[in-house]
């Protein structure tokens, strides 16, 4: 952090200057003004809330009333369900998350290589990313049906083994990742943009020493764009922790149980293979209406995302740095 | 400067709404006159053509009878909505509710979100007791408090293929399940890696072959007189879990049965495979016969209860009970004007009637099913009579709502996968489970 | 001598860079499949009949095209659409608007709490919506009356949004201080150096803000899912899309030619406005 305040004590400071201080004071809050509304009400508040309700038992229809730690227990100790959550979360930033930033930095060395067509490859590696993931959801669990999907069909044309994709709990999350590979179009462009921002010597250097390919991509290309790949790294973590929209709909179309009846989905089909922690505190605050449960693994998130943050702040000061 | 100026206003102004947060509910407030002029808000939670154009046709007849009062009907409402919507109440909430589960009767009840119905009742000089179908008096209140009444019912039974059947030179439908286990087995023909046609989707996601409608069948309790889940003390859940899981087996195993099933049409669309003839029986609700009729298909359908395990053949005839639920929001201004809407639609005799006819579903009223207008079609009598069945039985009412029987569900699932080897194991594991989920759902 | 020598030295390093072009292109063209054949089996199935969608069948036998005329006057599509627009029109252009002068003010102002400010910004970015969810659906449905509307999506924007702030502000850092400070000299207030000078510097940052957030609004399944839910008057079209399949008893082949007609505006979006978007997704990464 770069000291910004002034060293001068105020009676130091004459009536003028420090009338104008006053304004320039007042003219950077009136800047900032939305902001620290919209921190105070949408960020501060609820979360001090959300701490509070934790150690309440809230239905939504009685008062609530104190019950200390006993949400607690039960999410950490009897809940069937943040356990597995958590273990899928872990899973989900292994392999996903690694696999996401290999394959974006594949792809992303690929696109600088191109010398023809490279503006219309890099539009159809991109466009999957733009995808609404409802959507792209949708299609998959679609493409990936067990027993009239496409690519099954293909594989089964091929010779191949055909596994049973969302409806499997073994393959589920590996065709989430399927699914996250296909929308790496943002890891590309970065990766990209920060490939060409190698310096060129330093190529041109290695070659001279005789380096292969390999080398240069090891001893050249990674230390220069390290920055990128923690960041990538990080920012999926923390996506992966708020993974919501996929898992919910890709088990809501695979299981069948979707609208219709009055029957209710819990999440996580095929057995709890798919539940993530967001979908923990639907189900606990929405469906079951135990508020102050649901507020235990929102908190258990919150954390869990501001040490990845923290983590972010610290290794890449670009990110804080500004001009003075 | 001027949306900074509209900022400050509004942050001044949520300032002085967050000092009143998490103050909650206020207490039933039912003075409104039932004779002014005023708009209900009425959620149902029917969704397809017909269904729709029936209740909008009941609730004019209504309206015609009350002028004074207008209902605004919502339809598609499911439940986690309505959990969701019940909790807040609001200018969008309902004044009256319907649901496709009882599942929530309990929560609904213990947390004050649904109205007591019994001042009203009382006042009215209806007895539920002996104006409802009992078994559906029964699961429309919890612990005593009746905070829903049963508008119409469902009972569950078995449909099938006769065309089929005749082909198989099967005479009659199966009483007990090792009938039934042998004819689902004749009537399967497999194709390559599938089937051609399989004779019964045994599977828990199969549609409704969900562990509450086999329970009944096997006369399963759920819980012990102190409220404690006994599943793995109950004879009657293993006694299920195994047969479903021998069935299972018999028939090529969960994971072929599964592949299949996601080859399937929709329940509720046109490509039902029992409308398909891909699947030759099915365990399903009375509206099934409707939906099989209006689709016209080209194979004639029979209908029976569904069977029993072989020691209680006596008790051939019974099935699971279910129904919709009709409620007041504690949230609404206008609980009179309100029950005179459920007043109407829950125990009118010809409303009641009509409707059942129109959408096939069982009246919840001992009147209606004596009426003579009631509809005469055989397999949809087949249903009237299980729902008449004093063995016909309903999942018990939970504080925490059916999340008991969606975890019982969840080892049955792992049983029928073989993810669960251990049955006795699993429905220990059971026990525990909800009974630590139920403690966290009681009061604080 | 020398000369065939440098000849066959040249023919290599061609055959060379030749064999280097077809392997990249080779590699490039399997990507492709990947990442087009999704989107291919998608399309052929919206065009399959009711009969053929829950084949085998990867090519239709016939092409109905009037799915998408049967989704489109579905009860609701349209209203599904118009919310979509208003959530996703009305929130870019608020959380623009109040996110410019607090990112410039973070970027070109000096002053005590600047970093903490900045820390902020980037804890909020990073919270997981999920988080405070409970206390905010209380907060709008008890306080204020409006669950079962979009506004309390909508709101929230005219409050400044953090991931705006922090792009906007990463460009405007770019800006060097010679512009602003000429414009002060000239005499000029903060707000109309930041409107005059500034706004026009940073149109293409402005324009890859507005884009992400539009998108981002036009994505959104949870928020709707909390706080629309139960009002199918306020669906929009993720959330929409994804009871279509219960809601409205259909198959394969109508969900998929819904899914369609969601993805497809977002693409045609793209192609207009590819380079504000490549430029932006460049900016929240590297530049800073």
């Amino acid at each position: 952090m770069s000291p910004v305040a002034s060293t001068v004590t105020p009676a130091a400071v004459p009536p003028q200057l420090r009338a104008k201080r006053r304004k320039s004071a007042l003219r950077t809050l009136g800047f900032l003004s939305p902001w620290l509304i919209g921190f105070s009400v949408f960020f501060a508040y609820p979360l001090i809330a959300t701490v509070y309700f934790s150690f309440m038992k809230y239905d939504g229809f009685a008062d609530p009333t104190w019950v200390g730690l006993r949400n607690w227990k039960y999410v950490f100790q009897d809940s069937p369900f943040f356990w597995p959550a958590l273990t899928n979360t872990a899973w989900l930033i292994l392999v996903m998350v690694t696999l996401r930033v290999a394959f974006g930095l594949g792809i992303g060395l690929l696109i600088t290589k191109i010398k023809t067509g490279a503006g219309v490859f890099r539009t159809l590696f991109y466009l999957p990313y733009l995808a609404p993931p409802v959507a792209a959801t949708m299609a998959f669990v679609f493409l990936l049906n067990p027993g009239t999907g496409p690519t099954n069909t293909i594989l089964a044309k091929l010779g191949l083994g055909t596994p049973d994709w969302f409806n499997d709990a073994a393959w589920s999350k590996p065709s989430l990742t399927l699914l996250a590979l296909w929308g790496i179009g943002d890891l590309m462009v970065i990766f990209m943009a920060s490939l060409l921002d190698v310096p060129k010597e330093q190529y041109e250097a290695a070659e001279l020493d005789g380096a292969n390919a390999w080398h240069r991509f090891r001893y050249v290309t990674l230390p220069n764009i390290s920055p990128i790949v923690l960041f990538a790294v990080i920012t999926g973590m923390i996506a992966t922790m708020q993974y919501y929209t996929e898992p919910l709909v890709a088990g809501k179309v695979a299981s069948g149980v979707i609208g219709g009846s009055g029957q209710q989905f819990e999440p996580g089909y095929p057995d709890k293979s798919t539940l993530t922690m967001p979908q923990v505190i639907y189900n606990l605050g929405f469906q079951r209406f135990d508020t102050g449960a649901a507020c235990v693994v929102a908190l258990v998130l919150f954390t869990l995302a501001m040490v990845c943050t923290g983590i972010l702040m610290r290794r890449r000061s670009g990110f804080m740095s500004a001009e003075d | 400067m001027r949306r900074n100026r509209l900022a400050i206003a509004a942050a001044a102004a949520s300032i002085a709404v967050l000092a009143s947060a998490c103050t909650g509910s206020g207490g039933s407030a039912a003075s409104d006159d039932p004779n002014a002029t005023t708009t209900l808000t009425f959620w149902h939670g029917w969704s397809s053509p017909g269904e729709v154009a029936a209740i909008e046709k009941n609730i004019a007849a209504f309206e015609k009878k009350r002028p004074n009062i207008k209902v605004k009907v919502v339809k598609g409402i499911t439940g986690d909505k309505l959990n969701q919507a019940l909790r807040t109440g609001g200018s969008q909430a309902p004044d009256v509710v319907s649901s496709f589960t009882t599942d929530n009767v309990g929560r609904f009840c213990t947390s004050g979100a649904l109205a007591d119905l019994g001042p009203f009742l009382d006042k009215a000089g209806i007895d539920p007791d002996t104006t409802f179908l009992p078994q559906m008096a029964k699961y429309t209140e919890h612990d005593g408090t009746r905070c829903t009444v049963p508008l119409l019912g469902d009972a569950y039974g078995l449909y099938y293929n006769k065309d089929a059947f005749n082909e198989a030179g099967i005479k009659e439908p199966p009483k007990t399940l090792s009938e039934f286990d042998k004819i689902a087995e004749k009537l399967t023909k497999t194709k390559g890696d599938g089937y051609e046609r399989l004779g019964f989707m045994p599977t828990y996601q199969g549609y409704e072959t969900t562990v509450e409608h086999y329970g009944a069948q096997f006369g399963v309790t759920y819980f012990d007189a102190d409220g404690k889940s006994n599943t793995a003390k109950d004879p009657a859940v293993k006694a299920m879990f195994s047969w479903q899981k021998n069935l299972v087996e018999k028939l090529g195993g969960f994971r072929k049965l599964d592949r299949y099933r996601t080859s399937l049409g929709d329940e509720w669309g046109p490509k039902h495979p029992f409308h398909t003839g891909q699947v030759a029986m099915q365990l399903d609700g009375e509206w099934r016969g409707k939906m099989a009729a209006d689709a016209d298909l080209d194979f004639e359908v029979g209908a029976a209860p569904f069977p029993v395990p072989d020691d209680q053949v006596d008790d051939y005839g019974k099935g699971y009970l279910s129904g919709t639920i009709l409620g007041i929001a504690n949230t609404s201004k206008k609980q009179n004007a309100a029950w005179e809407l459920v007043r109407y639609l829950s125990t009118d005799t010809d409303a009641v009637v009509s409707f059942a006819n129109d959408i096939h579903n069982v009246p919840s009223t001992t009147a209606a099913l004596k009426s003579p207008k009631l509809n005469s079609d055989p397999v949809y009598r087949t249903f009237v009579d299980i729902a008449q069945h004093p063995k016909s039985s309903h999942a018990p009412s939970s504080v925490n709502g059916g999340a008991f029987l969606l975890t019982l569900q969840d080892y049955g699932v792992a049983y029928e996968k073989g993810r669960e080897k251990d049955l006795d194991a699993a429905l220990r594991k059971n026990d525990a489970q909800v009974d630590k989920d139920n403690e966290q759902a009681q009061a604080g | 001598m020398t000369r065939t020598m440098k000849m066959s030295r040249t023919s290599q390093t061609l055959s060379r860079g030749a064999l280097h072009w077809i392997a990249v292109h080779a590699l490039a063209v399997a990507a492709s499949l990947f990442f087009v054949l999704p989107f291919l089996f998608v399309f052929l199935t919206a065009v399959m009949s009711d009969d053929q969608a829950l084949t085998r069948d990867l090519w239709p036998r016939t092409w109905e095209w009037g799915n998408f005329g049967t989704v489109w006057e579905t009860p609701g599509f349209l209203t599904w659409w118009r919310n979509t627009l208003l959530y996703a029109g009305l929130g870019t252009v608020l959380a623009v608007c109040s996110s410019l002068p607090v990112a410039y003010a973070l970027a070109k102002f000096r002053f005590r709490g600047r970093n903490v400010m900045m820390m902020v910004v980037i804890a909020a970015m990073m919270l997981p919506p999920q988080v405070i969810i409970v206390p905010m659906y209380l907060f709008w449905a008890k306080q204020l009356d409006l669950a079962g509307t979009l506004w309390p999506l909508i709101i929230p924007f005219a409050f400044g949004n953090a991931f705006t702030i922090f792009l906007l502000r990463q460009f405007l850092l770019t800006i060097p201080k010679e512009y602003t400070e000429a414009a002060r000299i000239d005499g000029c207030g903060e707000l109309r150096t930041l409107l005059r000078v500034v706004v026009p510097m940073a149109k293409p940052a402005i324009a890859a803000s507005a884009l992400f957030h539009f998108f981002y609004c036009w994505n959104d399944y949870f928020g709707p899912q909390i706080y629309a839910s139960e009002n199918p008057g306020a669906w929009t079209l993720s959330y929409g899309l994804e009871s279509f399949k219960g809601a409205h008893q259909t198959d394969w082949n109508l969900t998929m030619a819904a899914t369609v007609l969601v993805m497809a505006p977002v693409i045609v979006v793209f192609f207009f406005a590819q380079k504000a978007f490549v430029e932006g997704v460049t900016l929240t990464g590297v530049k800073g």
